[in-house]
């Protein structure tokens, strides 16, 4: 096996991706073994030229795109859809058969002229598989790194439109939240936990195609009210269209990123052409999505029994007029459940895809598109669409020396949504409140009485985002195992977002006309370049294997946005036209500059394939630093030791690999974003007396460097019964110093933040492990599960002057980052019917200062997912369990204090006379001081947080292929999916899958396709 | 092959050299476009005018003198006895309307904040235009007067309604985030400082054609209400004469219907609009067509308190009815959309500096004086000569007067209840679960957590 890889990667076929000895093939040099070998076989057959024919397959039918191959020369030829082929041999000749995922298959020529195979499925053929490290490729048994991945088969069954959403529960040491309903939204992530303190400060540096692609949220912020972040650029990649995900997690991996890698590298990697016939690939699926869980609510009659006692309680004997609710304005038998009403529509979602790939062994191509609508669960028109247009072109000259690569995608997306979530206003609203529309079909405002909360309909949100996204990677072999390399990208991004206010939405007993209505609108602009010049070398020095990088970064990233604000139409039917605005403010107009600039390089060394060493190293620049701190270096060392290959355990039966690894080294971040060392003012975009304003930009501080974070990590990979079962456990430790952090100012400055560096130190801390198993394998039946666990501990090592510093009630030493200091909460008084907590200095009064000291954790404790496949035949199940145990608002965050608006039912609880003994204060109408004062302080104590751990059906898939003889030539499987389909949680709210409390929580989708492939 | 080679060495070779000369400059980034360093602003007039401009603007759009819901004339209206508040339970005045404001209610954060950005830019232009190598003089002066003027006037703001605050002079980050908080007559006597200097530095005239900007007896009448609150009886009444003794700038204004106008003489300070167009934001607070109102009315008391013939019930009220029930709202502002710029934020006008120098005259013991001060407000509206003959019965008029002249206009009417002493017995009467310490706004909660200095809480919060 070890020869026929090694006999492989001679030929040129390059799996691990290292277009590594195509000038060996010629003449044996340094350790060249292959071509020896073959003139032996050669020298022992007598020669005769046949063309043999044959047909490939595997357990489930022919298999087309399998490389078959002459050892030794340079014929090859690939099996068509029929999995046939034809090719010229002479007698004594190999043959050998390959494809990724499959054994190799070998078969010596001989006077016969037809040889069918059929090639084995590879049990985790870990021994094939390699992983993408950013610049360089790895065999998944030789890598010192950490490295988590999941590919196409994965990522192709979830009915999921972000590529982030296909990670959840599938990684170890990835934490994935999903921070809203509404399609367009963004997902939160964390690779081995916060690392700083500065919100924004910890998202992972993404490349895609090895193009870095810049994952600042799009937008100004001040246009998508309806999603808690501003949309992710992520949505602009299309799952359909990802071959694989590799996550980079510790420092060996990383550190090759230097400055950008200190929160890890998540690496998108998109299809490639295959070689062969011309295949086409149609994959339709249409899903309905629904919102999950519902919190129960008081009913009417329960509503205005708590309204009323609310006012008693208050000492209100008669309602005030503008109680609608309970004073006889509103019907008092109506009952409205607002969150069927203003949630509980199906979103429905269609998606279609087709793509078509071919080409000879030389020049191989794809082209694919794809449409996908997705609805809400709202009750309007809102749609969130997106298009997608990606090609790629792969060529290798003749003799396999230059190479180049070109790939490109084009994405269009539309999103349309109300102006806000109606989450909260679902929740909260009195049962009994009135029609949404009156009898002629209009917005019903009920005299005046509420605000209905369709007025969000009258006006939308609307994005479009249009993204083209190219590189290229183009390769010569200078000399054999000498290969320069350069990649270049070019990444465009055009986002227009509107925000309408007609007047239509506001109460028409404002009077208010057309002129009144307002238009938000926003353009943003980004485009960056990237061309990364590299030469790698590759060689053997008696029992070393050696490789070696280097190369340097060139990286330019442009942004411009423009914010207005129009106001004053003369009809609102011209509201999306801010020509018709009769003022126009703009709000914001900037432009952006960031130039990156990096050398670095890379040495691996593999003596007697057994003890790995494996040094990487980065010297950065960034233009966000202020002179004199631009620079700073960053390197790692990883080393492993593949024992299993040692001479006592080489033939166990049992143990079929193993590996300890262990790796140290320094990353850093430049996630400040630009320009915070400049002290400038900038156009306020608001006139006053027919000047335009100009106002200072930002507090600047000239003085700020780079962060640093240093990983450290060590793991034990076994594999069991020819790898049949592989065991990863993982141990890490990251400490971060030197904190670049917004830290946070009282407003008497005029600001709320400023950038600079601080001496704290926080740690992560975490256990990893994942397990694979084949649990069974027959002809017709295999049953694989795979399993991960992470455990993190996050922690404030130290922070020299916390207490006197802002944020002494933000953090605490040896807590982690994502805590809050709240009040405890001790009950009911019996007495007072009014929330109590700890009066933790014993002053007597509860200030917060002084009483929030209650330390409550929101990091997870622990996490992970249990994917399971299961193939019987032509049908095909997988189910993947995610589940995640951690703290987390509760419901009380979203509704009122008991007695304002409305309440769960577990409200009811309540004090209602002295000696009551409750979980719930009395119920007030608003003017109890005290009462909303204690209300207010509960809503900060440890009571609002609960538990939020939950185990959820994140995925579930079902296909079956029609046997091939069904459809002559056509390959038809059909599926079902479905996506967070069933939630097991004592969570007391919605969904325990949020980020900011009051949003949609994320859907639960099913969906139903067919998918061909001719 | 072997010029390919060459070639590709020969490329390889000068990239590299390239890479090793180019790099530090490769990351250099001009200035963004449409941006100026601060220290370019304040050598041109005509960008340090913009720079303050940007301050005005500020003040109008946002923070407590807008006449949005959100500025005090709205939020002081209904945590008093002007305002009732039909909107709904989230919006911003409904914690004020209730008097359940609390540490963390994120309005009382926004006044906070808000006020200090804008200190902080007034703060930016006095430190740019000191540092300013070729500022002419005159700018010089006008700009730092008016800079120290707002800054002034935010803090006497901020003083009473949060009992004392720091006094914030400079824009230094590192001293601001533990700025002391000073007493609230501290910080009276800091901002009477300011103003006197600004007094002494702004000019007699206004610097454009209306009087968005203000001048030296915008100064004068600040500095009159200080007094007046810091009980400084002669100060009032000095400050107040020096702008009323200025008739032919402040020609008296006998018709109510022209007094909010934007060229009104009765105006000594007015916000410019934000356009060409735009009317003011306090007309789209308070005027609704129908009812009930769908987000502040007058209180029926508050209306009740105008006598029979009161001018400004009938022209500075309009009554609103749906056949059964009958609601109020403020007609001082008549423009509740944008067309034409008729009207402008009137933020000081000439009524309030009589009813100071009545006040002032009165508490002196210049009863003949004060009484025609305030018959001259009396008579504008169409009533008789007081009826106050004791100094005691002339303040208690003088007081009733100040609340039917100038309802809801920045919260004046919260004010005189705290310095009279009656906001407890008024507001008792007329909120449930109105209790004493409810007078003072809570500070911030997150204020009191990033600055140590700040304690104590006021008490009740």
């Amino acid at each position: 096996m070890k020869n026929n890889l090694l006999f492989l990667s001679c030929m040129g076929i390059s799996l691990c991706g290292f277009p590594a000895a195509a000038g060996e093939r010629t003449h044996g040099r340094a350790g060249l073994e292959c071509p020896k070998g073959l003139t032996a076989l050669l020298d022992t057959f007598p020669l005769q030229t046949i063309t043999i024919t044959g047909t490939v397959r595997d357990a489930a039918g022919p298999l087309p795109g399998v490389t078959v191959r002459v050892k030794g020369n340079r014929t090859v030829t690939l099996t068509d859809s029929e999995g046939r082929y034809a090719i010229m041999a002479e007698t004594g000749d190999v043959l050998l058969f390959s494809y990724v995922g499959y054994r190799e298959y070998e078969v010596t020529v001989t006077t016969a002229n037809i040889i069918d195979a059929i090639l084995q499925e590879d049990a985790t053929s870990l021994q094939e598989v390699t992983v993408n490290a950013g610049y360089y490729r790895v065999t998944d048994r030789e890598r010192t790194g950490s490295i988590a991945k999941i590919t196409s088969k994965e990522i192709g069954t979830q009915p999921v439109t972000n590529v982030l959403a296909t990670m959840q529960g599938r990684m170890a040491g990835v934490n994935i939240t999903q921070t809203t309903g509404v399609p367009g939204g963004s997902f939160d992530i964390q690779i081995r936990g916060l690392n700083s303190v500065r919100t924004g400060g910890n998202s992972p540096l993404y490349i895609v195609d090895g193009v870095p692609y810049a994952a600042d949220a799009i937008g100004t912020g001040i246009n998508s009210a309806v999603l808690p972040y501003a949309p992710s650029p992520l949505n602009s990649l299309n799952p359909e269209q990802v071959e694989s995900i590799e996550v980079l997690k510790d420092a060996d991996a990383t550190a090759i990123y230097g400055s950008r890698g200190a929160n890890g590298v998540v690496l998108i990697t998109t299809k490639k052409g295959k070689a062969g016939a011309t295949r086409y690939n149609v994959d339709v699926s249409t899903g309905m999505g629904s919102i999950t869980r519902r919190i129960d609510l008081l009913d009417t009659a329960q509503y205005l029994a708590m309204r009323e006692e609310a006012f008693r309680n208050d000492g209100i004997g008669e309602f005030p007029a503008q109680a609608y609710d309970v004073n006889g304005t509103w019907d008092r038998n109506r009952n409205t459940d607002w969150q069927r009403e203003l949630l509980g529509q199906t979103a429905h979602i269609t998606n279609a895809q087709l793509s078509m790939s071919g080409g000879t062994a030389q020049t191989q191509f794809l082209v694919g598109g794809s449409f996908n609508r997705q609805g809400t669960v709202y009750d309007g028109d809102f749609a969130y669409r997106k298009s997608n247009l990606h090609l790629q072109l792969g060529h290798a000259s003749a003799d396999q020396r230059f190479k180049a690569s070109f790939s490109a995608g084009y994405t269009l997306q539309d999103n349309n949504q109300p102006r806000v979530d109606l989450m909260v206003e679902a929740l909260r609203l009195a049962p009994n409140a009135p029609d949404l529309y009156d009898a002629d079909g209009e917005l019903n405002w009920e005299g005046s009485t509420w605000e209905n909360p369709l007025r969000h309909y009258e006006g939308q949100y609307g994005a479009t985002t249009r993204d083209l996204m190219a590189n290229s990677t183009l390769s010569y072999l200078l000399l054999p195992g000498l290969e320069l390399r350069s990649g270049f990208g070019y990444t465009t991004l055009r986002n227009a977002e509107r925000t309408a206010a007609p007047s239509t939405m506001f109460d028409p007993a404002f009077g208010v006309t057309s002129a009144a209505s307002s238009l938000i609108v926003s353009a943003a602009d980004r485009s960056s370049w990237i061309a990364e010049p590299q030469l790698h070398w590759k060689g053997r020095l008696g029992k070393a294997r050696l490789e070696l990088l280097v190369g340097a970064t060139f990286q330019s990233q442009g942004g411009s946005q423009l914010a207005q604000y129009a106001e004053g139409f003369s009809s609102n039917s011209l509201i999306r036209n801010i020509g018709a605005a009769s003022n126009l403010f703009t709000v914001t107009s900037d432009n952006t500059e960031y130039r990156y600039q990096a050398f670095f390089g890379r040495a691996n060394l593999i003596w007697d394939d057994r003890y790995i060493l494996n040094l990487t190293g980065r010297r950065d620049g960034s233009s966000r630093f202020g002179p004199g701190k631009q620079f700073a270096n960053f390197g790692a060392a990883g080393v492993a030791w593949l024992f299993s290959r040692e001479a006592l355990l080489k033939d166990s039966n049992v143990l079929s690999h193993g590996k300890l690894r262990g790796s140290y080294g320094v990353t850093g971040s430049d996630q400040i974003g630009d320009y915070q060392y400049l002290d400038t003012y900038a156009p306020s975009g608001v006139l006053y007396g027919g000047v335009m304003g100009l106002r200072p930009t930002r507090l600047f501080n000239p003085d700020f460097g780079w962060e640093t974070n240093r990983k450290m990590e060590a793991a034990l990979e076994l594999g069991f019964l020819r790898d049949r079962i592989m065991l990863t456990a993982g141990w890490y430790r990251n400490t971060s110093g030197n904190q670049l952090a917004g830290i946070p100012l009282p407003g008497t400055t005029g600001f709320n933040i400023i950038q600079a560096n601080l001496e704290a130190t926080v740690q992560n801390r975490g256990l990893e492990l994942t397990l694979q198993a084949v649990n069974m394998q027959g002809r017709d039946f295999k049953w694989t599960s795979s399993l991960n666990f992470t455990q993190e501990r996050n922690k404030l090592v130290e922070f020299p002057g916390l207490e006197t510093s802002t944020y002494r009630n933000t953090y605490a030493i040896g807590q982690p980052l994502n805590i809050r200091k709240m009040y405890h909460f001790t009950g009911v008084d019996p007495e007072t019917g009014l929330y109590t907590f700890e009066d933790v200095n014993g002053d007597g009064r509860l200030t917060a200062a002084e009483d929030k000291k209650q330390v409550v954790d929101f990091t997870p404790a622990y996490y992970g997912g249990l994917h399971n496949d299961l193939r019987y035949g032509n049908w095909q199940l997988g189910f993947l369990f995610q589940f995640v145990r951690q703290q987390n608002f509760n419901s009380a965050v979203n509704f009122g204090a008991p007695g304002t608006s409305n309440q769960p039912v577990t409200a009811l609880d309540r004090w209602q006379e002295p000696g009551d003994v409750s979980d719930h204060q009395r119920f007030t109408s608003g003017s109890n001081g005290a009462a909303m004062s204690a209300y207010n302080r509960y809503r900060d104590s440890d009571a609002a947080v609960s538990d939020a751990s939950y185990v959820r059906l994140r995925n579930l898939s079902i296909s079956y292929t029609l046997p091939a003889t069904a459809l002559k030539g056509v390959q038809c499987r059909m599926f079902v999916e479905g996506q967070n389909l069933l939630t097991f949680t004592k969570f007391e709210g919605a969904d325990p899958e949020f980020k900011a409390a009051g949003y949609l929580p994320p859907l639960k989708v099913i969906s139903a396709g067919m998918q061909f492939n001719f | 092959m072997k010029n390919m080679i060459r070639r590709w060495s020969g490329t390889l070779g000068g990239l590299f050299l390239l890479l090793s000369v180019s790099c530090t400059e490769f990351i250099e980034v001009p200035l963004p476009d449409g941006q100026l360093t601060a220290e370019g602003i304040f050598e041109e007039p005509a960008t340090a005018h913009a720079a303050m401009a940007s301050v005005y603007a500020q003040l109008r759009d946002g923070g407590l003198l807008t006449g949005n819901p959100q500025g005090l004339s709205c939020l002081l209206g209904t945590y008093t006895d002007e305002l009732d508040y039909y909107g709904s339970t989230q919006g911003a005045p409904w914690a004020f309307y209730s008097n359940a404001l609390l540490p963390t209610s994120s309005e009382v954060a926004v006044l906070w904040n808000s006020s200090y950005q804008q200190i902080y830019a007034a703060n930016a232009v006095l430190e740019g235009v000191e540092a300013s190598a070729s500022l002419p003089v005159a700018d010089r002066r006008q700009l730092t007067g008016e800079a120290l003027f707002v800054r002034a006037f935010l803090h006497a703001y901020l003083a009473q309604l949060y009992n004392g605050v720091p006094y914030v002079t400079t824009t230094d980050y590192r001293e601001n985030a533990v700025a002391r908080r000073l007493g609230a007559t501290e910080v009276l006597e800091e901002a009477k400082a300011d103003l006197l200097l600004a007094a002494e530095l702004l000019p007699e005239a206004y610097v454009t054609s209306d009087r968005v900007r203000p001048n030296r007896y915008a100064a004068r009448a600040v500095l009159a209400r200080i007094c007046l609150y810091l009980g400084q009886w002669d100060g009032a009444g000095n400050h107040a004469s020096a702008v009323l003794n200025r008739t032919e700038l402040y020609p008296f204004q006998e018709d109510l219907d022209g007094e909010f106008l934007a060229d009104s003489p009765s105006t000594i300070w007015q916000f410019s609009p934000a356009s060409g167009e735009a009317n003011t934001r306090e007309g789209a607070t308070f005027i609704f067509g129908s009812g009930p109102p769908p987000l502040v009315a007058l209180k029926p008391e508050l209306v009740a308190a105008f006598g029979d013939g009161d001018l400004r019930k009938e022209k500075w009220i309009r009554a609103v009815t749906d056949g059964t029930d009958t609601w109020y709202h403020a007609f001082k502002y008549r423009q509740h959309q944008n067309g034409g710029a008729r009207e402008h934020s009137v933020l000081l006008r000439q009524a309030e500096m009589y009813l100071i120098r009545a006040e002032a005259r009165a508490r002196g013991g210049d009863l003949i004086g004060a009484r025609e001060d305030l018959d001259r407000i009396r008579n504008r509206a169409g009533l008789g000569p007081t009826t106050a003959l004791t100094a005691e019965e002339m303040v208690a008029a003088i007081f009733a007067e100040r609340q039917l002249e100038l309802f809801t206009e920045l919260g004046h009417r919260y004010f005189d209840l705290r310095r009279s002493g009656t906001i407890d017995t008024v507001l008792q009467q007329l909120k449930p679960g109105w209790e004493s310490e409810d007078a003072l706004f809570p500070i911030p909660e997150t204020e009191l957590g990033l600055n140590p200095n700040l304690v104590p809480q006021n008490p009740g919060y």
